[in-house]
């Protein structure tokens, strides 16, 4: 049996195997390094520096030291580096060309950090610089808007007044009718010529007719006085139905003039955005740029690991690497061996706001060969801003559609200097209660978005620089708000989704504003109103002593009506009467007289 | 691959025993039929070296059965998909996948699978086969053939010079 062993042919085996080994050994490091460097640059589109990789056999594993990955967008700054890591591999799966790492632990994480030298790979896009541009130019547009409110006499002097036109109204009207009203009054008779009437009466009426004739010469000096006294009476009430025509159009015009202010401050207002429906929705617009940034942070770290986690489900891609035909069936287990798995990580993340722990599990871009989704959690703990933080990450590409989840929880995130974004206003402190949820779920139609974030904000204090009157009204107007809450949502597809802002804020800035706005207001309508109503006494003063005066003749010519028709009715009946107590005075004298002669 | 295919030649026409020479060739088959790189292959390397078998043989039909593999993998791709979805099977393969050396041995993938099962199949058939057809070339063939013009003109060849130091 031995005589079919050929020893040197195990022994030749034994060393091949075996400097086979010790290349590996050897070679394992750089060979890593420059896999790291290589696929890392091209995944992050910038440079990715390894200082050095070892490789050991027990643990069988790789240590790391520093490494940086550099920003695309900003070349002399790294995305994140780290001081050193290390990485246990399992050796079966190695043998079969799989990276599957047992733990992974990074020490020193830190994110966007300097560089010394440029980390681009090429020349970057001006994308960067077009929205800047777009940004300054955008907060050219707002300062413009909000920061050059004019002054009440620029705002009349600029604007349509209603109360200039009611006041030329007004004029017209009153220059017309007065015109008419003192022709009126030209016909009517005036005292001197009542004085003569009553003279002329008195005449005609008083002493004894002598005779018939002089009875008829009496009665038609009288008729013809009736027929002046009808003419007269004519005229008169002409000129007071002119007057009562002449007061109620003049009072109309009154009124609009007198409303007039009051509707062009309401223009005014509306125009100018002064008041608190204006500043309504003003939560969104102050949060919304600060929103949008950590949005967009989150959605670039999501668009760059989000290709890794989904090009892991089609193994007949994968077979053809391998070979023209030909896959790999997989089956329950468990422990699968994807192409690249990290079945555990720790890592300590130095921030400004303080050291995170970031843990991860079964992190693999072949999440359906694993059937379990991977997760990353980031805890942090007395740190300087926030009391406890956590955010938990759930990526399930292990079927279709996947589904990841994002949720965050800060508890006392005690804010500091948050920039509002409008009117060089800024959230001098709060402290923070905050729980979010956010997933995404992705399927051949795209992906979809449904996002939710609350926000309660407590111990709220504002401070701001803006010198303009909005600025400082603003900041008064925060500065009354002591706590609120924010309620975000967005819908739709992850690249364009549907943000909503909601917040109590909305009221209680726009009750402030209110109260705020109403002093402001006040003083402003009343410079306005007190201006309005110098136009209103231009145009209206003069004409307010005329038509008294109107109302003053009108009274004159009731009475003069009421003298005429006394002298026309009262003088004739007294001549009657008298011809009457004439009459049968000499008929009762004449009857006396006639009984006399009889006894 | 001239030595290689010369010391075949020698092989075939020295005193070294047939089943030596086959059972080389049959090695050889599944190691062409299957993805190259692969552990099983190297058992296989293993085996090869420390069997008292030609392994210049092993060489050489390691180059011809790639050829052949070329014609033979779809149908073993297909026997490979077949036997791994068999659910008669399914059990076999769930409780061999537990195992790591079975993973290692690359037994789920389709090509490997398919290409080791049709070389096993026909292992002891070609190894007897060849094992015949090398004895029958011994005794008929080769006295037959040196007697050709052609193989006296190529003895007098650069190749043959090699050969005959290789001999040597």
């Amino acid at each position: 049996m031995l005589k079919w062993i050929r020893w040197s042919g195990l022994i030749g085996f034994v060393v091949v195997v075996a400097l086979l080994a010790a290349f590996f050994v050897l070679a394992a490091g750089p060979l890593v390094k420059m896999a790291i460097e290589s696929v890392g640059s091209k995944a992050a589109g910038a440079r990715v520096d390894v200082d050095d990789v070892a490789f050991n056999l027990s643990p069988l594993g790789f240590e790391l030291g520093r490494m940086t990955v550099a920003n695309a967008d900003k070349p002399m700054e790294n995305l994140l580096e780290f001081q050193s890591a290390a990485a246990t591999v399992d050796l079966a799966p190695l043998l079969l060309g799989k990276g599957i790492i047992r733990d992974l632990s990074v020490n020193g994480l830190q994110f966007n950090t300097t560089r010394t030298t440029s980390g681009a790979l090429e020349k970057s896009s001006s994308t960067s610089k077009q929205s800047s541009a777009v940004a300054d130019a955008a907060a050219s547009v707002k300062d413009s808007v909000v920061g050059n409110l004019p002054s009440a006499s620029e705002i009349l002097a600029r604007e349509s007044l209603k109360t200039d036109a009611a006041g030329s109204a007004l004029k017209e009207t009153f220059d017309r009718r007065q015109q008419q009203v003192n022709d009126a009054l030209a016909a009517v008779p005036d005292d001197a010529r009542l004085a003569q009437y009553q003279v002329d009466v008195k005449a005609i009426t008083s002493g004894k007719v002598a005779s018939l004739e002089d009875f008829n010469e009496r009665k038609k000096k009288l008729d013809a006085l009736k027929e002046q006294f009808k003419a007269d009476k004519k005229s008169i009430n002409t000129a007071k139905d002119l007057i009562g025509d002449s007061r109620t159009e003049i009072t109309e015009r009154l009124k609009q003039l007198k409303a007039a202010p009051g509707e062009d401050l309401a223009s005014i207002r509306d125009k100018y955005q002064l008041n608190a429906t204006g500043a309504a929705n003003l939560s969104s617009l102050l949060f919304g740029d600060e929103a949008g940034e950590w949005a967009q942070q989150a959605l670039y770290w999501y668009e760059k690991v989000k290709p890794f986690l989904s090009s892991g489900g089609d193994e007949e891609q994968q077979a053809e690497y391998l070979r023209p035909e030909g896959r790999f069936v997989h089956f329950p287990t468990d422990d699968p061996w994807p192409e690249f798995l990290i079945r555990h990580t720790s890592m300590s993340a130095i921030t400004s706001a303080g050291n995170l722990a970031i843990t991860g599990t079964d992190l693999t871009s072949q999440q359906r060969v694993l059937g379990r989704p991977a997760r990353i959690d980031i805890d942090g703990s007395e740190l300087k801003t926030v009391k406890a933080l956590a955010i938990n990450i759930t990526l399930d590409h292990t079927r279709s559609p996947s589904t990841d989840l994002v949720s965050l929880e800060a508890s006392d995130w005690q804010l500091d200097g948050v920039n509002l974004g409008l009117g060089d206003t800024k959230l001098d402190s709060a402290m923070a209660q905050i729980q979010g949820m956010a997933q995404v779920q992705t399927d051949k139609t795209g992906d979809a978005l449904t996002g939710r974030l609350e926000g309660q904000f407590g111990q709220t204090r504002f401070d701001g620089n803006g010198q303009t009157v909005f600025a400082k009204e603003l900041l008064g107007a925060l500065n009354s708000i002591s706590s609120f809450t924010i309620d975000g949502r967005a819908t739709g597809p992850l690249g364009s989704p549907k943000l909503e802002f909601g917040s109590d804020l909305d009221k209680q800035l726009n009750a402030a504003f209110k109260k705020r706005l109403s002093a402001k207001q006040d003083e402003l309508e009343a410079k306005l109103q007190s201006q309005l109503n110098d136009k209103i006494s231009q145009y209206a003063g003069a004409y307010a002593d005329d038509l008294q005066a109107l109302n003053n003749n009108d009274s004159k010519l009731t009475d003069k009506l009421a003298q005429l028709e006394d002298l026309a009715q009262a003088k004739l009946d007294d001549y009657v009467d008298q011809q009457k107590s004439k009459a049968k005075d000499e008929l009762k004298s004449k009857a006396t007289d006639k009984l006399k002669g009889l006894f | 691959m001239l030595s290689s295919l010369a010391k075949l030649l020698k092989a075939l026409n020295s005193e070294t025993a047939p089943w030596q020479i086959a059972l080389a060739l049959c090695l050889a088959l599944p190691v062409a039929l299957t993805p190259f790189w692969g552990l099983h292959n190297l058992l296989i390397l293993l085996v090869a070296l420390l069997i008292r078998c030609n392994f210049s043989s092993f060489l050489v039909g390691l180059a011809l059965f790639s050829l052949l593999a070329m014609v033979v993998d779809p149908l073993s791709v297909r026997l490979g998909e077949s036997l791994l979805a068999n659910p008669a099977l399914i059990d076999t393969w769930t409780s061999l996948y537990q195992n790591d050396f079975w993973r290692l041995m690359g037994f789920n993938h389709t090509l490997t699978l398919g290409g080791f099962v049709i070389a096993m199949v026909a292992f002891a058939p070609l190894f007897v086969v060849l094992r015949v057809l090398i004895n029958q070339y011994r005794h008929r063939v080769m006295v037959w053939v040196n007697k050709l013009k052609v193989v006296q003109v190529l003895k007098a060849s650069k190749f043959y010079n090699l050969y005959q130091s290789l001999a040597g």
